[in-house]
């Protein structure tokens, strides 16, 4: 084996690797996947229908016992963060992409909208994702399922909203509203965070891996922790150093393109440990923009009952978590930032009430207080788009190695001037929108969380600027490329596993087009 | 089968569990977990291991006034002492808290009647608990404010956590009805 150089050598397993691996082993071009961790069998090795009572610690934990491999910190196992991904499927718009042209803030993207919408569309073609055509201009809609009905909480949340001028929408998930391809349709078991065991919900290793190993054109290398992606003296990466999870020992797969995909900050932190003579700060780093521009999601949030539903007795709404959003309406409105946020609600799991020992009182009045507010229960949670800026980075820190003697990632994040007038502002109308539903209000949050990392590693037109271009290619070297969310140059308030898949299509098609042109290798 | 092993090739594989078994058939069929198999209540040990005889008697005392048996049991009646023991065990912050705590209520308790809390007339033992819920009530997060405000603040968590994500707490009392497996999701919109 050792001796097989293959065409291209995908680090990473998940919603970006897995997907671009699959499109190159379709396309003929054999493909050797890297991945940390062991194979996860998502039918049986989740935790997908306990309850917090069959654990001592009251706890579901996410894996079965004796499933080690897998944590969401650092996601080892065949398929990555899409196994325990939530599975909602944004399409960004023009205006996502070319930002910078409406408000002068962030940076546009090297690309636009025209340039994706077909690898969109691919995508949902493949994946299949649910949702409405709701033809907003700012929420580009696609191919899609039916839609999930909204809960009887999230109408109520619709209506108080349409007061206020503000729309509710139906959510978009790659998750299956209708059977097909060989999966089941959802089952609305509401635990989809704990990987979904019938695969109505997308995961990239039985949606995308699993059917590609049938082409003979794929190969996955279990257990294997990347190291560093090998460069020549010729300035052509040649290959990636693994180590094997388990005994350590240390190996070499070969390949005539690299793809670093494995989830944003660590994509990161393998190119900045794969030091070399050309480059001593980093692989790809002649820029020394690796790092910067980590731009993730701010997230902040209410907690709160809706007075129509407290005491309304128990209904199984748990459905598949969120079913309901609020898109961006601010760039209609006037305002003192640039960019945008919208709101997920609803997505709490009915087994954990960790909310109940925040009501106030003893005795039986307590117990039926928390018993009367259990059906009316909402959280809303807003995500915001972050402005990159110079405190917010990616590095390594030495002086901490994990098992396998590397280094681990360290992230600087500080909100900007312009992060906290959007958090105080979604926070605000989140305020507005909940009381105009009826709601007795029992916490707001603060202070901003950090969530969905993005950027670190961005695409631009100026390679003095950014680290690789619209194909996710290097600008510095050729045959290196990092397709996942550290290239996005900036975020959008919508999540972006879409986007990343929609990325990995488009750069599998231009790498198997380079490899046949014999321009890559 | 074998069609498929020909094809297949697993690199750094470990033994034989990671040749991936995956076959469509078998990945999306039925299975354990929509048997309808009753999910049960883990059995914790009876009694305490970690906390002492009387503190484990007062603590199981404060947590069946905080959530009492009604028209379904009460904390204790649903293992909610069992799990704070287990909760003792696994964090020496709490364990100290919970320790610290029962003696301060012992001492109120022998000022005021000469007797420890367990002793007390359950009338006696509210009109203690109540005020200091009250002050605990109004403390923003676990970690501040006194001693005994923490302590309550703590025990009336470990109460709520432990009471509704048990069997009693989760099922009989907020009649949780959720993990099945639904044709469709019911339309609210008539």
């Amino acid at each position: 084996m050792a001796d097989t150089i293959f065409d291209v050598v995908v680090v990473g397993s998940g919603a970006s690797g897995g997907t671009l691996a699959a499109h190159l082993a379709g396309m003929g071009v054999n493909v050797a996947v890297l991945e940390g961790g062991p194979p996860i069998n998502t039918r049986t090795d989740f935790n997908t229908h306990a309850m917090p009572f069959q654990f001592p610690n009251r706890h579901i934990p996410t894996m079965k016992p004796g499933k080690q491999g897998f944590q969401s910190e650092r996601a080892r196992g065949v398929g990555g963060k899409s196994l325990t991904w939530n599975a909602v499927a944004w399409r960004l718009s023009e205006r996502d992409f070319q930002g910078r042209a409406h408000d002068g803030a962030g940076e546009n993207w090297p690309l636009h909208y025209a340039d994706m919408a077909p690898w969109y569309e691919k995508i949902e073609r493949e994946v299949g994702v649910c949702g409405n055509l709701d033809g907003l201009a700012d929420l580009p809609d696609g191919i899609f399922q039916p839609p999930v009905p909204m809960k009887c909480t999230d109408l109520a949340v619709k209506r108080g909203a349409a007061k206020l001028g503000v729309k509710v929408i139906h959510v978009r998930k790659a998750t299956l509203s209708r059977a097909r391809g060989g999966r089941p349709a959802c089952h609305f078991c509401g635990n989809c965070m704990a990987g979904c065991d019938v695969v109505a919900k997308y995961n990239s290793a039985d949606v995308h891996l699993r059917p590609a190993l049938k082409t003979g054109k794929l190969a996955i290398f279990h257990n294997s922790i990347a190291r560093a992606v090998n460069v020549s003296n010729e300035n052509r990466v040649t290959g990636v150093t693994y180590l094997n999870r388990e005994t350590k020992a240390e190996s070499v797969v070969r390949g005539r393109v690299v793809v670093v995909s494995c989830a944003c900050v660590q994509s990161v932190a393998l190119l900045l440990m794969s030091k070399s003579r050309l480059y001593p700060d980093g692989l790809g780093n002649s820029s020394g923009h690796l790092g910067k521009h980590f731009i993730p999601h701010f997230t902040g949030g209410v907690q709160c009952f809706l007075k129509e539903f407290i005491g309304k007795g128990g209904v199984n709404d748990e459905g598949f978590l969120d079913h309901a959003y609020v898109p961006s309406f601010m760039h209609a409105r006037q305002r003192d930032y640039a960019r945008s946020f919208g709101v997920q609600f609803n997505y709490q799991n009915h087994r954990a009430v960790g909310w109940a020992r925040n009501l106030p009182g003893m005795g039986k009045a307590f117990k039926e207080s928390v018993r009367e507010r259990y059906p009316a229960f909402l959280t809303f949670s807003p995500y915001g788009e972050m402005l990159p800026n110079e405190k917010s980075y990616v590095d390594l820190d030495w002086t901490k190695l994990d098992d396998h003697g590397l280094p681990m990632a360290r992230r600087h994040l500080h909100w900007g001037e312009n992060d906290w007038k959007i958090f105080r502002d979604m926070t605000a109308w989140s305020v507005r929108i909940l009381e105009a539903s009826g709601v007795e209000i029992l916490n707001v949050n603060q202070q901003p969380a950090a969530n969905h990392e993005l950027g670190g590693a961005r695409m631009g037109a100026d390679a003095k600027t950014s680290v690789v271009n619209q194909w996710c290619q290097s600008h510095d070297v050729k045959n290196l490329f990092v397709v996942d969310g550290s290239v996005f140059p900036s975020a959008s308030e919508k999540n972006p596993t879409h986007t990343m898949m929609a990325l990995a299509a488009r750069t599998a098609s231009y790498i198997a087009e380079g490899l046949r042109k014999k321009e890559l290798a | 089968m074998s069609g498929r092993r020909e094809t297949l090739k697993i690199l750094g594989a470990i033994g034989a569990t990671c040749a991936t078994p995956y076959s469509s058939n078998e990945l999306y069929g039925q299975h354990a977990g929509h048997d309808g198999a009753p999910l049960v209540q883990i059995q914790m040990p009876a009694g305490p291991k970690t906390l002492t005889a009387a503190e484990y008697a007062l603590l199981s005392r404060m947590a069946d006034l905080i959530i009492p048996a009604t028209d379904t049991p009460g904390a204790v009646a649903a293992g909610v002492p069992r799990y704070m023991d287990y909760v003792a065990a696994v964090n020496a912050g709490m364990r100290q808290l919970l320790a610290k705590g029962c003696q301060w209520l012992d001492a109120q308790c022998g000022k005021a009647h000469g007797k420890r809390f367990v002793e007390l007339d359950e009338a006696a033992q509210v009109a203690l608990l109540e005020p200091l819920c009250a002050r605990a009530d109004r403390l923003a997060v676990l970690g501040q404010g006194a001693m005994e405000e923490r302590f309550f603040k703590a025990v009336k968590s470990l109460t709520a956590d432990g009471y509704f994500t048990s069997k009693t707490g989760l099922v009989d009392t907020l009649r949780y009805t959720g993990n099945t497996v639904m044709g469709e999701y019911p339309s609210c919109e008539g």
